[in-house]
């Protein structure tokens, strides 16, 4: 019995020796630690009688680590905060990341709406069949899907969609990349034929072909001769496969790379190739000063501060929301002036300044065919949900408009010039 | 001389300790487990009482928070369920993350692609038969080389999930997809999902149903009778005239036949769509439910139960007092450790060399 009553006191104490320190502090260190303090509410409560608060749910498929998508929308809800402190209107945050795009997402939806957020924004493409099941349940509180298009159609009132035109950064972009093979060709550093870019995709989805098409008229508005190629990394993040792929294109000719893909391996993997780059999402000159030109990213703190102060003056605001350069919702990041062409500065205001007076079109139909044809009729929405756009003429005005009938792109056509090397994704 | 040679401790097998003992070997570990939890939230900053009780409250605090904590625990009880009759016999079966995913499969492609050509309750069937079906099939093609060569079934149903989640991914990427380029396939016609009983689909029914189904099985019928005399000992079962191999093919279908309904359940009630991570690790965790409750059908409940509430508790944890979400993972370790480590106290005592004298005189 003694033996027994030894052993039954030593599976105890295994298990208790890692906890000792903590449970002789637990009484004392719960007291004096002031650790309720870190729930938000009571420390926002002072200016409440001054301020409006919001309570602002956000859901995010990754983190700030990712350094990219995530860590981008992360900049937009700091960014936003201040500027609404400013106007008076204190943002409650309560932030979830690494949500998968699953009932997981719905369950993160109902969690925020139980704990009494006015506005619920999600932020990954993915999520919104999965807050759609939840926003019906809730009526006052308003949710937003980011970069997704259900919201013209879904009948319910408290849904929002949100995007930016970003294929007039990838516009700009191009037009720094393009100087830059131009002023190559000049010098006599490769032949027009040599001048090919290199593509970094992550699916063969609307968004990146759009995206990488505009990349291209911009580059080729200013350096006729250039090609591009496209790979497809079957990932929206995989820092391993997109340097893989950035590397393999390096290798076929490519010596100019950028991407539509989450990580820097890109820009890391021209740098050592030799080539230059141009980014997404965030400044990778960091990372790359000697390969990266320039970059262009979507700043959604623009949009954030509209829909939460909309929200906080018990406003309404736009279902499909979707904006550029007009209001700052989409930037360039810094140019790189080491290794950029001389004048790209001077050329990216004027385009800029073109884009926005309306004097040029991105995807204006003169400056590109498709099979050796110009393109005259392009539908942009899909209304029987079979996934091929059945309606509403995109193509008018001798140009596709992209963005117009629903934020979320609808430019997925292959244009002569740029050759996929593999579609699988 | 003899003294040196022993090492500082040993383990030996225990005598079969009295039951009051045990229950208190396995509240002191609980308590251990709370405290151990109680010193994490510590060192992040946080008042563990109010860290527990946001928890409980998260988890069952609320209806619509009960309907999501009974949700994650309808597939890791069915689960432990499907694996328990494996492990009876000895059968390492690690395979119910693809057996998951198979039933999930099978139950997808009815839903994706017969909904029009059946009516609403009949589609909901087939779904489930094809669920089984294929969730049978996966994990019969492990049992079949192992009864007929004897390969080993633990490399053999782990390499088994692999091949099946490559097999969605590609699904969703290609002729299953929706819309171009974004590697989700639809969600599902409403007609093809689980209809919801007091909130949550109703595959909680099922498993309940399942359990006592399984307990019958294990205890009361002759199968259940093979099953363990395979698990005590192969020999003995074929002395006394069994099939093995038989009885090897038919446990693991039927294993994998209830996984696969759980793959229907998610896909059909839960996610309303197919995805690469449907099992999401349940087919693992339940192993742990299982092994907890010592094979016990009606234990599992309890088990999964719990595991249910440290899940979704820890979710609205994240949220509440906004700890990292990996909280969430390491509380669970914690518990699930301590829980698992106390058998081994329960099974085993120490015997240190000081001891020794002692010990030979017993």
């Amino acid at each position: 019995m003694k033996k027994r009553l030894l052993a039954l006191f030593l599976a105890g104490a295994m298990t208790l020796a890692l906890a000792a320190c903590g449970s002789e502090t637990a009484p004392s260190g719960g007291a004096a630690t002031p650790a309720p303090q870190t729930q938000a509410p009571s420390g926002g409560g002072e200016d409440n009688s001054v301020a409006k608060t919001v309570k602002v749910g956000l859901i995010c498929i990754g983190d700030e680590n990712d350094q990219g998508y995530t860590y981008n929308f992360i900049r937009g809800k700091e960014a936003a905060t201040e500027a609404l402190a400013a106007k008076g209107i204190h943002v409650d945050w309560v932030v979830k990341y690494n949500i998968g795009e699953d009932s997981s997402c719905e369950d993160a939806n109902l969690e925020l709406a139980e704990e009494g957020c006015d506005l619920i924004i999600n932020n990954s493409f993915g999520f919104e069949e999965f807050m759609l099941k939840v926003a019906p349940e809730y009526p006052e509180i308003e949710f937003i899907s980011c970069t997704n298009q259900a919201s013209w159609g879904d009948s319910l009132e408290n849904t929002h969609n949100a995007f930016a035109n970003i294929y007039e950064g990838r516009y700009l972009a191009g037009v720094a990349a393009g100087m830059k093979l131009q002023e190559m060709i000049d010098s006599g550093e490769i032949t027009p034929e040599q001048a090919v870019i290199g593509y970094v995709g992550a699916f063969s989805f609307a968004e990146v072909i759009s995206g990488f098409t505009a990349y291209f008229l911009g580059a080729r508005s200013v350096c006729p001769s250039v090609t591009m190629k496209v790979q497809f990394v079957g990932s929206w993040s995989d820092a391993t496969e997109e340097g893989n792929a950035a590397s393999a294109l390096c290798d076929a000719g490519c010596v100019m790379i950028s991407q539509h893909s989450d990580n820097t391996s890109p820009a890391t993997t021209a740098q050592s190739k030799g080539a230059f780059h141009t980014g997404y999402n965030n400044d990778m000159t960091g990372v790359a000063p000697e390969a990266s030109i320039i970059g262009t990213r979507i700043d959604w703190s623009v949009y954030f501060e509209y829909a939460i102060e909309a929200v906080a003056n018990g406003e309404s605001f736009d279902q499909d929301w979707c904006h550029g350069m007009d209001m700052g919702a989409v930037v360039m990041t810094p140019l790189n002036e080491a290794i950029a062409a001389p004048g790209t500065a001077e050329k990216l205001a004027e385009v800029e300044g073109q884009l926005g007076s309306g004097a040029l079109e991105v995807f204006d139909t003169s400056t590109f065919t498709i099979g050796g044809a110009a393109l005259t009729q392009a539908f942009a929405l899909d209304t029987d949900g079979d996934f091929t756009p059945d309606s509403e003429e995109a193509v008018f005005d001798g140009a596709f408009h992209e963005s117009h009938f629903q934020s979320a792109p609808y430019f997925a056509l292959q244009i002569d010039g740029i050759e996929w090397l593999n579609s699988a994704f | 001389m003899h003294e040196q040679k022993t090492p500082f401790i040993r383990l030996a097998k225990r005598d079969a300790m009295p039951g009051g003992q045990v229950w208190c070997i396995r509240a002191l570990s609980f308590v251990a487990a709370l405290l151990l939890g109680a010193a994490i939230f510590l060192v992040l900053g946080r008042n563990p009482f109010a860290a527990y009780a946001t928890i409980v409250s998260g988890a069952l605090g609320k209806p619509t928070a009960i309907r999501q904590t009974v949700r994650v625990a309808i597939p890791l009880l069915g689960t432990a369920l499907a694996i328990a009759p494996c492990f009876k016999m000895r059968f390492w079966n690690i395979g119910a993350e693809g057996q998951i995913t198979a039933g999930a499969v099978a139950a997808s492609y009815f839903a994706l692609f017969w909904c029009d050509a059946l009516p609403g309750p009949l589609l909901i069937l087939v779904m489930a038969a094809a669920g089984a079906a294929a969730g049978g099939l996966w994990a019969l093609i492990p049992a079949f080389f192992k009864a007929r060569w004897g390969t080993n079934e633990t490399l053999f149903t782990l390499m088994m999930n692999y091949i099946i989640i490559g097999v969605v991914k590609w699904l969703q990427g290609g002729p299953w997809e929706g819309r171009p380029g974004s590697q989700i396939i639809p969600q599902f016609d409403q007609k093809a999902v689980l209809p919801k009983v007091l909130g949550v689909h109703c595959g909680w029914i099922i498993v309940l149903a399942l359990t006592v189904f399984m307990f019958v099985y294990m205890r009361y019928t002759k199968h259940g009778y093979e099953i363990s005399v395979i698990g005590e000992s192969e020999n003995t079962a074929r002395y006394a005239g069994m099939n093995v191999g038989r009885v090897i093919m038919r446990t693991m279908f039927l294993s994998g036949a209830i996984s696969g309904i759980v793959g229907f359940m998610v896909a059909s009630g839960a996610n309303n769509t197919l995805y690469d991570g449907v099992a999401a690790g349940v087919g693992f965790t339940a192993i742990t439910v299982a092994w907890l409750a010592q094979l016990n059908p009606f234990a599992m409940v309890g088990i999964s139960g719990l595991l249910a509430v440290l899940e979704k508790g820890a979710d609205t944890l994240h949220t509440r007092m906004s700890v990292p979400a990996s909280i969430s993972d390491i509380i669970t370790g914690i518990f699930l450790f301590c829980m698992l480590g106390c058998e081994f106290f329960i099974n085993y005592k120490l015997i240190f060399r000081g001891r020794h004298e002692e010990v030979s005189k017993a």
